[in-house]
C-alpha cells in the first residue's frame, strides 16, 4: 500500500503532541513495508541527517509564523492558510501525480488551505483519510464565508463524505457536530493516543517524606491550565500544605515564571523547559500526581495517558478528550476545570484521601494494554486497509486540473476580498 | 557542468521573451550534456511535455489574474515579489543541498523574492550568474528601502558582488546603472537576442500582387506600440493604400478589437493571436517588414532580431535595445516612436519606395552569421564555466543552520516594512 | 441519438418583470425554444433570484436557486445549489459566462465533470476568466456572432461556433395585409449614447419620417434627440409592446441600426452590439436595413441588396439619398432580407446547429474522460 500523508507541521517543527503522532506513524507505517511519503511545509530549524527521504518539504506555511501582519492582511494570511493555498494544492495534485497513492492521509491541514486541498481529493477520487485531532472543520465552516465554502462543496458534509474520518475522541466529533453542524455519515474511528511506555521506570513510592509531588507537561500556555496550576498552588502554600510542582515544557515561560514569583509560589513551583518524550516517561515515576487542567476544548492531550501509564494519577478536566477513555476515582481523578476544584484535587492528594497506588496501578495497567502504540496503528492501519480501494490514477492527469484549482483560489480570493 | 536554473516562470506560461529564452537555453544545455535542473514557479497551463530535470516547485507572487486596490495588499505582494518569499528560498536551499550545482544560473526572478534568492546564494557560496534581459536589480531597488536590503547582505551592489552578469545590451546595463544606481564592476558579458532557426526559410518575393504584409508578434500591449500600428494603419486605410497588418500575440483581445473598429482599419488589420516560434518563422517569411514601434525601455526584444533573420526586415524604435545590433538603412529602418513617424514609414514601404530585398538580405546575413543560437549558447555556456570555476567552499551547502539564516532575514525584513 | 439528452442552461437572470428584461435573458428564452424545436433534449432553466422556487412557463421548468453572493448587480448572483442540482445533466450550457455567476457556475460545473459550453451574452469581461484563462474549462462556446467570436478567440483554444440568433421568423413575419409605408425609417434600440440614434437624426432628410422605438435608459442623451429632432419628422414610442413593435416592422419602408464604439459625448464603448437581434427581427419582417460598422452589425446584412453598411455620417446621408430617391434598394429586397434570415438565424437553423454542436461536445467530453478515467 503506497500511503501519502498530508500535515501542516513535521518535526522537528512540532506544536505538541499531534505531530509527533504523525510522524511516529509515518515512521511506523514505513516500518511495516509500506510505501510512506509524507508532504509537509518547511522548516526553518536544523534537520538531522536521518530525515528520511520520503518526507517531502514542499508546502507553503501561512500559519504558526511569527510577525505576521494583522488587519487586511491578516484576514489574507487566514484566507491561505485554511481555505485556499494555490501554490499547496499544486503540489499535492503534483504528489498525487508521481506517487500515486492507495490512499492519502490528511493530518492537520490547517496553515496549508486544507479546504482547496480536501476538494481536490473529491474530484480526484482518490481515497482519503482524515485524521482529526483538532476541530479543523470547525475553523474551515467559522473562518470562511459561506459563499466561498459553496465553491467546495463546503456548506455542509458533504467535503468529508468521501472521507474515512479518524477522530482521537468522540468529544471532539460531537463538538464539531454542535458547533458546525457536520456529522460524518459514513461513520467515523476513534482512534485515540497512545503512550510509548518504553522508557518508564518503575514507580517510586508516592508521597515519600509526606511531601506531594505534582508535575505537568504540555505548552506552557492559558488553555493549558498554567495559570490554575499557579493558582492552586496559591491556596495549597495557604494552607500550608508540603508540595511541589514541576512543569515541563515549552512556551510562554517567561510570563509564568513571572506570575508565579508574583503569587510568591517560586519556591514550590518550577518551569523546566521542554524535555524529550523519553525523558518525561523516565521522569514521571517519581511524581504522586499529574496535572493537567487544560481546556475543555483539548481534543486529546497525550501527556496523561503517558503519565497514567507510568503509574502517576492524573488530575484531568472531566470533559476534555482524554477524559473520556479514563474513569474517575479508577484510572485517575476528574475535575470541574476551575481553581478551587483543582486545588481541592491536590489537596486530596497531599491529605493523602486518594488511594494513589490503586489508582497508579489500575491506570498503568488500562494504558498497557488499551493504548500502546502498535494497537494504534493497528487500528490505523485497518482504517487505511479497509478505505483504499482501486481509483483510476488518470483521473489526477486531467491537464485542465491546475487551471480549475487556479479559477477556484483566485474567485475564492476576489469574493472575499474584492 | 551541473548547472540549476532559476526562473519565475517557464513555458508553456509565458509573458514575453525572457521566459521563452530561458527555456530554449535551458533545453541547448541539456542537449549539450550539461546536467540542468530548473526551478521555477507552479503554473496553472497544462505542461505535460515538461522534462524531468523542470520543477515547478516555486510561488509566484506576481503576474495575478486580478488586481488589488488595497495599497496593502500590494505592497504586501510586491514584497514578497522582489524581496523575499521564505518558502521559496527554503526551496532553493533545498534544490542547491540535493542537486549540488557547479553553478546557479539565475535570471528573472520577479514575483519569487529575489533578494532573498540571492542572498541565500551568497550564503551558501554557491558560485552564481545572472541573466538580464530586463531591469530586474531595480526592481529590488525600487520596491525595497536600502535598510531592507541590507538584511540581506548590505548594499544592493554587494547583494550582486558575487555575480557574473550575462545582459543583453548597453541600453540595458546603463538603464540599470541610472535607475537602480547599480553599476557591474565584475564579470560582465553581453549576450544579444538570437535566433534560433537552424533551417532558414526561404522569403517569398516581396510586396506580392502589389500588396505590402506587414507583421508584427508581441504581447497585446500599449508598450509594445500596437496601438501606434492600428492608428498608422487606419490613416493608410484612408489614403488607400494597398497594405494589411497582421498582429499575433497572446493577450486580451477585445480593446483592440474595438480599437481596430474605431479607426475603421477592420479590412487591413488582422488579429491572429498568439502562434509559436516556429510558425511564427514561417509567417515572418512571406511578409514584408516587421513592426516594431516599442517602448523605448525595451530592453532588447527577439521578435525583430528573429524576423530580421527571416530576411523580413524590422521597422523599429531607433533606441531600443535591439536597435543597438542593427543598422538603420543596412538592416533595418530606426524610427522615433510616434504615429506619425510610423505612418511615414510604413506609407514608403507599401508606395514601393523602400528596397525591401536589399535590406532583407542584409539583415538575414547578420542575424544568421552573428546573432545565431548556435554561436551565443557557447558563448553562455563559457560564461557559465568561467563562473563555476571561481574558488568556493563547497561545504557551506551543507551549513544546516542556511534556513535559519533566510528565515531569520525574511522574519526581520518583514518587521521593518509592516510592523 | 439514441436516448434523451438532459441539458441544463445557467442564466443570472431570466427573462421577465420578475427577473430581468435584457436582451441576454431573451437570447436564453429563444436558445431553449430552439432547441425544443429539434427535440431529442430535455432542457431545464436555472437562474439565481432572491429566494429558492420553480415554476413552468412555455413548457419550459425554470428552477430559481436562492442567491448567495453578497456583491450587487444581476450578474454577480450564484447559487451553490448547483452541486446538488446538476448532477444528472448531459450538457450544461452557462450563459453570460465572463461574469462572477459565469466563474463560479464554471467552477462547479467542471468539477461535477459535466460537459460544458459557455457564451458571453455581454453581461461582463471578467478577468479570471478572459486573463485567468478560467474560459478554456468549457469543452465549448458558443459566440452570439463572428464579432464575438473574434473577441474570445485569442483567449480559447476549444471548440468555437457562431450562432447568429435565432429569431422566431414565424412570429417575425409579414403580414400581407398591412400596407408598408416606403418613407418611413425605423429605429428600434433603448435610448442610450452608445445606440447612436444621434447620427440617424442627423443623417434623416426632409421626406422621410423616422420611428425610434425603446425605453429610455439615459435622459440627458433622450433630451439631446428630442432637440435634434426639432424641425424633422422623427416620433418617439417609448413604451411599444411586442404587438406594437411587430405592427411596426410589419408597416415601415427601412431598418436602420446605428449603434457605435464611440458615443456623441466621446465615450469610448465596449463590445458594443455583440449581436444586433432586433436587425435580424426587422429583416424577418421584410424590411432591408441599415447598419452601421460596429460590432457584429455588418455580418448581419452580408448582401447589399437588401442591407447596407455605413462608417459615419455622409455614408449613411448618401444611403438615406439613395433610398429617397428610389435608388436603393431593388423590388424585392425584403423577401431576400427574410429569405437570409429564415436561411441562416431561423429557431430551426440554429436548433440543428446548436444540437450538434452540444452533441459533439459531449462526444469529445466522453472521449476526454475516458483517456483521463472518469
Amino acid at each position: 500500500m503506497r500511503i501519502l500523508i498530508v500535515t501542516n507541521l513535521y518535526p522537528p517543527l512540532v506544536i505538541g503532541g499531534y505531530e509527533l503522532a504523525c510522524s511516529n506513524v509515518a515512521k511506523a507505517m514505513q516500518a511495516r513495508g509500506y510505501d510512506v511519503r509524507v508532504l509537509t511545509t518547511w522548516c526553518h530549524l536544523p534537520q538531522t541527517s536521518e530525515m528520511p527521504i520520503w518526507v517531502h518539504r514542499r508546502l507553503d506555511l501561512h500559519w504558526f509564523v511569527p510577525d505576521r501582519p494583522e488587519g487586511t492582511l491578516g484576514e489574507r494570511d487566514l484566507h491561505s492558510a485554511i481555505c485556499s493555498s494555490y501554490g499547496n494544492t499544486l503540489h499535492l495534485l503534483n504528489s498525487i501525480r508521481e506517487f500515486r497513492p492507495d490512499v492519502v492521509s490528511v493530518w492537520n491541514p490547517a496553515g496549508i488551505g486544507g479546504l482547496a486541498m480536501m476538494d481536490l481529493l473529491n474530484q480526484i477520487g482518490v481515497p482519503w483519510t482524515l485524521h482529526l485531532g483538532d476541530r479543523v472543520p470547525i475553523e474551515i465552516t467559522e473562518t470562511v464565508p459561506r459563499d466561498v465554502l459553496g465553491l467546495f462543496h463546503a456548506q455542509d458534509g458533504s467535503l468529508y463524505e468521501r472521507a474515512r474520518i479518524l477522530s482521537v475522541s468522540q468529544h471532539l466529533l460531537d463538538e464539531i457536530e454542535a458547533v458546525a453542524g457536520i456529522t460524518f455519515p459514513h461513520g467515523s474511528d476513534i482512534v485515540a493516543g497512545w503512550a510509548d511506555l518504553s522508557d518508564a521506570l518503575p514507580h517510586e513510592p508516592y508521597m515519600r517524606g509526606g511531601r506531594a509531588r505534582f508535575v505537568a507537561a504540555g505548552g506552557i500556555y492559558p488553555h493549558k491550565g498554567i495559570d490554575l496550576i499557579l493558582e492552586a498552588s496559591t491556596q495549597l502554600k495557604a494552607d500550608n500544605r508540603d508540595f511541589s510542582v514541576d512543569i515541563f515544557g515549552d512556551g510562554d515561560v517567561p510570563r509564568y515564571v513571572d506570575r508565579a514569583r508574583s503569587l510568591q509560589v517560586h519556591d514550590r513551583v518550577r518551569f523546566f523547559g521542554p524535555r524529550s518524550q523519553a525523558e518525561l516517561v523516565r521522569s514521571y515515576s517519581g511524581y504522586d500526581a499529574f496535572l493537567c487542567p487544560t481546556w475543555e476544548r483539548d481534543p486529546f492531550p497525550f501527556a496523561p495517558l503517558e503519565a497514567a501509564g507510568c503509574g502517576t494519577p492524573p488530575i484531568i478536566t472531566r470533559n476534555c478528550g482524554t477524559s473520556e477513555r479514563l474513569v474517575d476515582g479508577v484510572h485517575c481523578v476528574k475535575i470541574e476545570r476551575t481553581v478551587d476544584d483543582l486545588a481541592n484535587a491536590m489537596a486530596g492528594v497531599a491529605e493523602g484521601r486518594f488511594d494513589l497506588a490503586r489508582i497508579g496501578r489500575a491506570g498503568e495497567q488500562l494504558i498497557r494494554s488499551d493504548f500502546s502504540f502498535d494497537r494504534y496503528l493497528d487500528r490505523i492501519e485497518t482504517a487505511f486497509r479497509e478505505h483504499a480501494r482501486p481509483w483510476r490514477y488518470e483521473a489526477a492527469n486531467d491537464p485542465s486540473l491546475p487551471l480549475l484549482a487556479f479559477l477556484k483560489h483566485n474567485l475564492s480570493v476576489s469574493l472575499r476580498f474584492g | 557542468m551541473r548547472i540549476l536554473i532559476v526562473s519565475n516562470i517557464l513555458p508553456p506560461k509565458v509573458l514575453g521573451g525572457y521566459e521563452i529564452a530561458c527555456g530554449n537555453v535551458a533545453r541547448a544545455l541539456a542537449e549539450r550534456g550539461h546536467e540542468v535542473f530548473a526551478l521555477t514557479a507552479a503554473i496553472e497551463l497544462p505542461h505535460t511535455d515538461d522534462p524531468p530535470w523542470i520543477s515547478r516547485g516555486l510561488s509566484l507572487h506576481w503576474f495575478h489574474p486580478t488586481e488589488v486596490s488595497d495599497p496593502s495588499v500590494k505592497q504586501w505582494r510586491l514584497h514578497q515579489a522582489t524581496c523575499s518569499d521564505f518558502s521559496n528560498t527554503a526551496r532553493l536551499i533545498a534544490a542547491v543541498r540535493s542537486f549540488r550545482p557547479d553553478v546557479c544560473y539565475v535570471w528573472n526572478y520577479m514575483g519569487i523574492g529575489g533578494a532573498g534568492l540571492l542572498a541565500a546564494l551568497n550564503a551558501a557560496d554557491v558560485p552564481w550568474t545572472i541573466h538580464l534581459m530586463d531591469r530586474i536589480p531595480e526592481e529590488i531597488a525600487s520596491n525595497t528601502a536600502p535598510h531592507i536590503v541590507s538584511v540581506f547582505g548590505g548594499t544592493l551592489h554587494d547583494l550582486f558582488a558575487p555575480a557574473t552578469v550575462i545582459a543583453m545590451s548597453e541600453h540595458l546595463l546603463n538603464e540599470i546603472a541610472e535607475s537602480a544606481g547599480l553599476r557591474f564592476t565584475g564579470d560582465v558579458e553581453l549576450v544579444p537576442g538570437w535566433l534560433d532557426l537552424p533551417e532558414p526559410h526561404t522569403h517569398l518575393p516581396y510586396r506580392r500582387d502589389g500588396i505590402t504584409r506587414f507583421v508584427t508578434a508581441g504581447a497585446l500591449q500599449p508598450t509594445k506600440g500596437i496601438d501606434m500600428i492600428v492608428e498608422a494603419a487606419g490613416r493608410l486605410r484612408r489614403e488607400g493604400l494597398v497594405f494589411e497588418v497582421a498582429v499575433y500575440g497572446g493577450g486580451n483581445a477585445a480593446p483592440y478589437v474595438d480599437l481596430v473598429n474605431a479607426h475603421g482599419a477592420t479590412d487591413v488589420v488582422r488579429l491572429c493571436g498568439a502562434r509559436s516560434q516556429a510558425e511564427l518563422f514561417g509567417i515572418y517569411a512571406e511578409s514584408d517588414a516587421f513592426l516594431f514601434p516599442t517602448w523605448e525601455r525595451e530592453p532588447f526584444g527577439f521578435a525583430p532580431i528573429e524576423a530580421a533573420g527571416c530576411a523580413t526586415p524590422p521597422i523599429m524604435t531607433r533606441n531600443c535595445g535591439a536597435s543597438e545590433r542593427l543598422v538603420h538603412g543596412v538592416h533595418c529602418i530606426k524610427i522615433k516612436r510616434d504615429v506619425d513617424a510610423l505612418t511615414d514609414v510604413m506609407r514608403d514601404v507599401a508606395s514601393g519606395h523602400i528596397d525591401l530585398a536589399r535590406l532583407g538580405g542584409t539583415a538575414a546575413r547578420l542575424v544568421r552569421q552573428d546573432l545565431s543560437f548556435a554561436r551565443w549558447i557557447e558563448r553562455i555556456e563559457a560564461v557559465l564555466a568561467r563562473c563555476a570555476s571561481r574558488p568556493r567552499n563547497r561545504s557551506a551547502v551543507d551549513d544546516p543552520r542556511l534556513e535559519q539564516l533566510a528565515y531569520l532575514q525574511d522574519m526581520l525584513a518583514l518587521q521593518m516594512r509592516f510592523a | 441519438m439514441s436516448s434523451v439528452r438532459r441539458v441544463a442552461h445557467l442564466t443570472p437572470a431570466y427573462f421577465s418583470p420578475d427577473s430581468y428584461v435584457g436582451g441576454g435573458e431573451r437570447y436564453v428564452d429563444y436558445i431553449t425554444q430552439a432547441v425544443q424545436g429539434v427535440g431529442g433534449f430535455e432542457q431545464r432553466v436555472f437562474t439565481v433570484g432572491t429566494a429558492d422556487g420553480s415554476f413552468e412557463r412555455n413548457g419550459f421548468s425554470f428552477r430559481v436557486l436562492g442567491n448567495e453572493s453578497s456583491l450587487t448587480g444581476q450578474v454577480n448572483g450564484f447559487s451553490a445549489a448547483l452541486w446538488q442540482e446538476l448532477p444528472g445533466f448531459d450538457l450544461v450550457h452557462i450563459h453570460q459566462s465572463l461574469t462572477i455567476f459565469g466563474a463560479y457556475s464554471t467552477a462547479i460545473v467542471r468539477s461535477l465533470r459535466i460537459p460544458s459550453v459557455g457564451t458571453d451574452l455581454g453581461g461582463g469581461e471578467n478577468t479570471l476568466m478572459l486573463r485567468g484563462r478560467g474560459i478554456e474549462l468549457f469543452d465549448g462556446v458558443i459566440s452570439i456572432s463572428e464579432y464575438a467570436r473574434g473577441l474570445l478567440d485569442k483567449s480559447y483554444s476549444g471548440l468555437h461556433e457562431v450562432l447568429v440568433g435565432p429569431v422566431d421568423t414565424s412570429k417575425f413575419s409579414p403580414d400581407p395585409g398591412s400596407a408598408r409605408d416606403r418613407s418611413k425609417v425605423l429605429c428600434v434600440s433603448r435610448v442610450v449614447p452608445h445606440k447612436g440614434i444621434d447620427r440617424v437624426i442627423a443623417a434623416l432628410p426632409p421626406g422621410l419620417s423616422l420611428t425610434i422605438v425603446g425605453r429610455v435608459y439615459h435622459e440627458p442623451y433622450y433630451e439631446l434627440l428630442r432637440r435634434m429632432a426639432d424641425g424633422k419628422n422623427v416620433h418617439f414610442v417609448v413604451d411599444a409592446d411586442d404587438e406594437k413593435l411587430l405592427q411596426l416592422y410589419r408597416t415601415s419602408g427601412l431598418f436602420v441600426q446605428a449603434s457605435t464604439a464611440l458615443d456623441i459625448y466621446g465615450n469610448a464603448v465596449a463590445k458594443s452590439e455583440l449581436m444586433g437581434l432586433t436587425t435580424l427581427e426587422a429583416m424577418a419582417c421584410g424590411l432591408p436595413a441599415v447598419v452601421s460598422n460596429t460590432g457584429s452589425l455588418p455580418e448581419l446584412v452580408p448582401d447589399p441588396r437588401f442591407g447596407l453598411v455605413f462608417s459615419g455620417h455622409d455614408q449613411l446621408c448618401t444611403i438615406f439619398g439613395r433610398y429617397s430617391t428610389g435608388l436603393w434598394p431593388e423590388n424585392g429586397a425584403g423577401a431576400l432580407a427574410r429569405a437570409h434570415v429564415i436561411n441562416a438565424h431561423s429557431m430551426d437553423a440554429i436548433g440543428n446547429r446548436l444540437t450538434a454542436f452540444y452533441e459533439h461536445v459531449i462526444s469529445d467530453h466522453s472521449k476526454q474522460w475516458t483517456q483521463c478515467g472518469s
